[in-house]
């Protein structure tokens, strides 16, 4: 029975020409927006590439140096477009996108999108995940509004359910007629991805993900419409009590709840974070203060090691060693420092992954950033692979500089490119999702927990008396 | 006049008797409230951490004019960075570039949280530093975005005038009198546009009554009257723009729920795709500068600097800095390797500013084009004018480094001048330093 229902369902909206020319219009919005979005993200990734090679050639190049110069001179690391981007690009437009690794400092990404021109816009790009959350959603609430409503209006209500179809199935078949439409601009969206997309299994997990978290979050906004529309007798309150939770939903409560999670875990304002971690940094070794107390101190336990009187009798560069124990220090102070901002964003993502259970849109908006790998926790990843890089260069510098050849005080000694060269390139491997998913258990349980609810409602709560 | 007062009258009541739009009202003036506040809060925040700077570079002078006494005084050695010497000096001269917010900013934050406010400058600084990011926040809600009064304003009131609009002639038409009324002596045009002034004049009363407690609070009465009548033209405008709108779709509309459902997309269309769409092609257009030009300044072109010959830097910097040319250590026949390497900012910021001024450049014309766009993207036209009138845009931040070039100018004219003319900083030439940057 449901099943001929479905199909009844599907005959009507494919009878009425304005639904057809709609889906057209979507179809042809989505073609046009995935294909917008590949070619930005094939842009921005040929101008990363492109600034990592100029970056690269550089290094590859150098003069002969001494290493701890080679230290200061740094390198540069771009952060790459994510995963799926050209779907959603999350936070990436918000943060950096260029990050200075260096001896003696840990620095922060700098030079974001955003900060290089006017607003353009308060919801981010048009990108295919801008027309399946908000977009679609609004459609599928029209639709099933529609849905009900005609046959309330036309008294069709009353004749099926003479024929002792049940009213809970009834609306249960005309919301999964219509969530099935939705499906399909998604399916159809999610096609074309693949199709321009890579072929890994990461890449097709995600894909799956997304498909699915969607999917479950049209499900809610279609039982949750049909359910609403079918339980009030007014029209007009109806679609208002809609469009309202709509609002709400999409505009509202995820800024309002955004912005209180940063009050109930502040974060430290910069200049308090630099102002502790410099002086947590000042209780270490200086490497540039000859008369560093602490320094005095490595310098016997090195001169005891290797049985001499004198730093210009031991094989080694005693410079090279205080460099790292300078390093090895810091990066204590760093850890310390941004291991607790970054605690403090994690507890932030936490708060704000519970108003999924009064926001299902702010649990599927964190999925689909999270499965696209554009949120925050991607970011993160980044940051911290782009600092264990940088732990290896200037290791790897400071080693050279220590046991290279050269003696104490030799700062005009210098290795030629051929080391430089074999210094490994930063190469930026997206984590893979899997190993990644228990920070998206909330989202997830969420989107099940109004799944539940919202079929809850349609099984159980249609006021028979009112709809008919 | 009678029977349009008449129609206010009713229309007084039937919003009255309507509990959703109260509620309506309501909550929109929450919003408002609570825009203002985070605007307040941001406003605050800024003013206490620039206070906090300015009283850190306060004790910091205080301790160098000590010691500038106990060296006088011979009660402690010179240390590691000569404070007589004029680099040193300056080095040691509290000189930060301040970007005071505007009052204003309760009403806009706009661009304020993507970029820095403060920052240190020294003579080896650059516009394009690392410690001129901007404030440390959840990468997540930036991206979600602020609930300022902008944002309200620009996004929430078209919603409140959707739910105080969508059945203004709509009910006429779902009950079937619309016609009945058309027969009382007034066309279809008069009516509607009567009805649709009553909310008009009550959205922007509510506005213009809830702004200005938050107004007196910051000064903006005091500080930034015009920027303020600014604004409010503004509102007014937009709430117009709005109004006329729906007027339309509400002229031709077949019932409340059409109206309904085309207002909502209208609003979608509008606030969402197509400012999404002008931001998606602008990217395409202007994909993100990583700003490579600014990176080799920065380090491979600071480093041929580096290693030039110390009388090639001497020739270099008389070129660039032809006063130089009259200064005492010019007029020497001997070559200063100190004065020479204490000089070498001067070059490193020629390159700077060449850089900075390319990125400049591009990024203008990036605006340039987002502003052919803004007669189709008419909600982020009004955005962009807000965050004008707030100094919390684009070009508050431009102006903002122009001020911090200049600084750093002036650091390097007074290392070069003082350096070059081999003078020795006391206490005196200290305070006068102290002087130059004050904010």
């Amino acid at each position: 029975m449901m099943i001929s229902i479905i199909l009844n369902e599907w005959k009507i909206l494919v009878r009425n020409r304005s639904i057809v020319y709609v889906s057209l219009v979507f179809m042809l919005s989505i073609i046009s927006v995935v294909w917008m979005g590949n070619l930005q993200s094939k842009n921005q990734s040929k101008a990363q590439i492109a600034a990592e090679k100029h970056i690269r050639a550089q290094w590859d190049n150098l003069e002969p140096m001494n290493p701890h110069r080679a230290a200061h001179y740094g390198v540069y690391v771009f952060k790459p477009i994510s995963i799926l981007n050209s779907l959603d690009d999350g936070v990436s437009s918000i943060t950096g996108n260029v990050l200075k690794l260096e001896g003696h400092v840990q620095n922060e990404i700098v030079h974001s999108e955003a900060s290089q021109s006017i607003t353009i816009s308060r919801f981010g790009k048009l990108k295919p995940s801008t027309i399946l959350q908000y977009m679609v959603p609004l459609f599928l609430i029209f639709l099933s509004f529609g849905s009900i409503s005609n046959d309330k209006e036309t008294g069709r209500l009353k004749l099926i359910a003479l024929q002792g179809v049940s009213l809970e199935k009834l609306v249960l078949s005309k919301s999964l007629s219509i969530w099935l439409y939705g499906l399909i601009l998604l399916i159809f969206s999610i096609l074309l991805q693949l199709f321009l997309g890579s072929s890994s299994a990461d890449f097709g997990t995600r894909i799956g993900f997304i498909l699915i978290s969607y999917g479950l979050y049209y499900f809610i906004v279609v039982c949750l419409s049909t359910y609403i529309s079918a339980s009030f007798k007014n029209n007009t309150s109806a679609i208002s009590l809609l469009l309202a939770t709509w609002i709400l939903w999409t505009i509202f409560l995820p800024k309002i709840w955004g912005n209180t999670v940063e009050k109930v875990h502040p974060l430290p304002s910069r200049q308090n974070f630099i102002s502790q971690m410099k002086e947590d940094r000042s209780k270490g070794i200086d490497g540039h203060n000859p008369t560093d107390e602490r320094r005095s101190k490595l310098k016997e336990e090195y001169l005891a090691r290797y049985n001499v009187d004198s730093l210009s009798q031991l094989p080694i560069n005693f410079d090279g060693i205080v460099m790292q124990a300078d390093e090895e220090y810091g990066n204590q102070v760093w850890d310390k420092h941004f291991g607790n901002n970054y605690l403090i964003y994690q507890k932030q993502k936490r708060l704000y992954q519970l108003s999924g259970l009064l926001n299902p849109f702010s649990s599927l908006q964190n999925l689909s950033m999270g499965f696209c790998g554009s949120d925050m926790i991607h970011h993160l990843d980044f940051l911290k692979k782009a600092e264990l890089y940088r732990r290896y260069l200037i290791k790897t510098l400071n080693d050279k500089h220590a046991h290279g050849g050269s003696k104490t005080g030799e700062w005009r000694w210098t290795v030629d490119n051929t080391f430089f060269r074999s210094v490994k390139t930063f190469e930026y491997q997206t984590m893979k999702i899997k190993d990644q998913i228990e920070n998206y258990y909330i989202d997830i349980l969420s989107l099940i927990v109004w799944v539940l609810f919202s079929g809850f409602l349609i099984r159980y709560k249609i006021k028979r008396d009112i709809i008919i | 006049m009678s029977k349009y007062l008449d129609i206010l009258k009713f229309e007084f009541f039937h919003l009255i008797n309507s509990p959703y739009k109260i509620i309506s009202i309501v909550l929109y003036a929450i919003s408002i409230l609570y825009g203002c506040q985070t605007g307040y809060d941001l406003f605050k925040k800024h003013n206490i951490e620039i206070k906090s700077i300015n009283s850190k570079n306060a004790d910091f002078e205080k301790k160098m004019l000590v010691q500038y006494d106990e060296l006088e005084q011979g009660l402690i050695e010179k240390p590691r960075r000569d404070p007589t010497i004029p680099y040193w000096a300056i080095w040691n001269t509290p000189s930060y570039a301040l970007k005071s917010p505007s009052p204003m900013i309760v009403f806009s934050t706009g661009q304020a949280e993507q970029y820095g406010y403060y920052k240190k400058v020294t003579n080896w600084s650059t516009v394009f530093d690392n410690d001129l990011a901007e404030e440390i926040a959840n990468p997540e809600r930036l991206a979600l975005g602020t609930l300022d009064f902008s944002f309200v304003l620009l996004f929430l009131t078209p919603i409140l005038l959707i739910i105080l609009l969508f059945n203004i002639g709509g009910l006429e038409k779902d009950n079937g009198f619309d016609k009945l009324i058309y027969l009382n002596d007034i066309s279809k045009k008069s009516w509607l546009i009567t009805r649709f002034s009553y909310y008009f004049l009550v959205l922007f009363t509510l506005i213009c009554f809830l702004l200005i407690p938050y107004a007196v609070l910051s000064g903006v009465f005091t500080n930034e009257l015009m920027s303020f009548f600014t604004l409010m033209v503004l509102i007014f405008l937009y709430i117009f723009l709005w109004v006329s709108i729906f007027y339309f779709i509400n002229y031709w509309g077949k019932g409340s729920v059409d109206q309904a459902i085309k207002m909502i997309s209208v609003w979608v269309a509008l606030s969402i795709i197509m400012p999404g769409l002008f931001h998606q092609i602008t990217s395409i257009k202007f994909s993100t500068n990583y700003m490579v030009d600014y990176l080799d300044v920065a380090r491979d072109q600071r480093y041929e600097i580096f290693d030039m010959s110390t009388d090639t830097l001497q020739n270099e910097l008389l070129e660039s800095f032809p006063v130089l040319k009259s200064s005492v250590y010019a007029q020497d026949t001997t070559i200063n390797k100190g004065i020479i390497n204490r000089s070498i900012s001067g070059l490193v910021n020629i390159l700077n500013k060449k850089a900075a001024g390319k990125i400049e450049k591009e990024s203008e014309l990036k605006n340039n084009f987002v502003r052919s766009t803004l007669l189709l993207n008419p909600i982020m036209y009004f955005q962009n004018k807000i965050n004008e009138v707030s100094e919390a845009d684009y070009y508050a931040y431009r102006l903002y480094r122009e001020n911090i070039q200049n600084s750093i100018d002036k650091k390097i004219e007074l290392i070069l001048r003082d350096t070059w003319n081999k003078e020795e900083v006391d206490k005196e030439r200290y305070i006068e330093y102290l002087q130059e940057f004050k904010n």
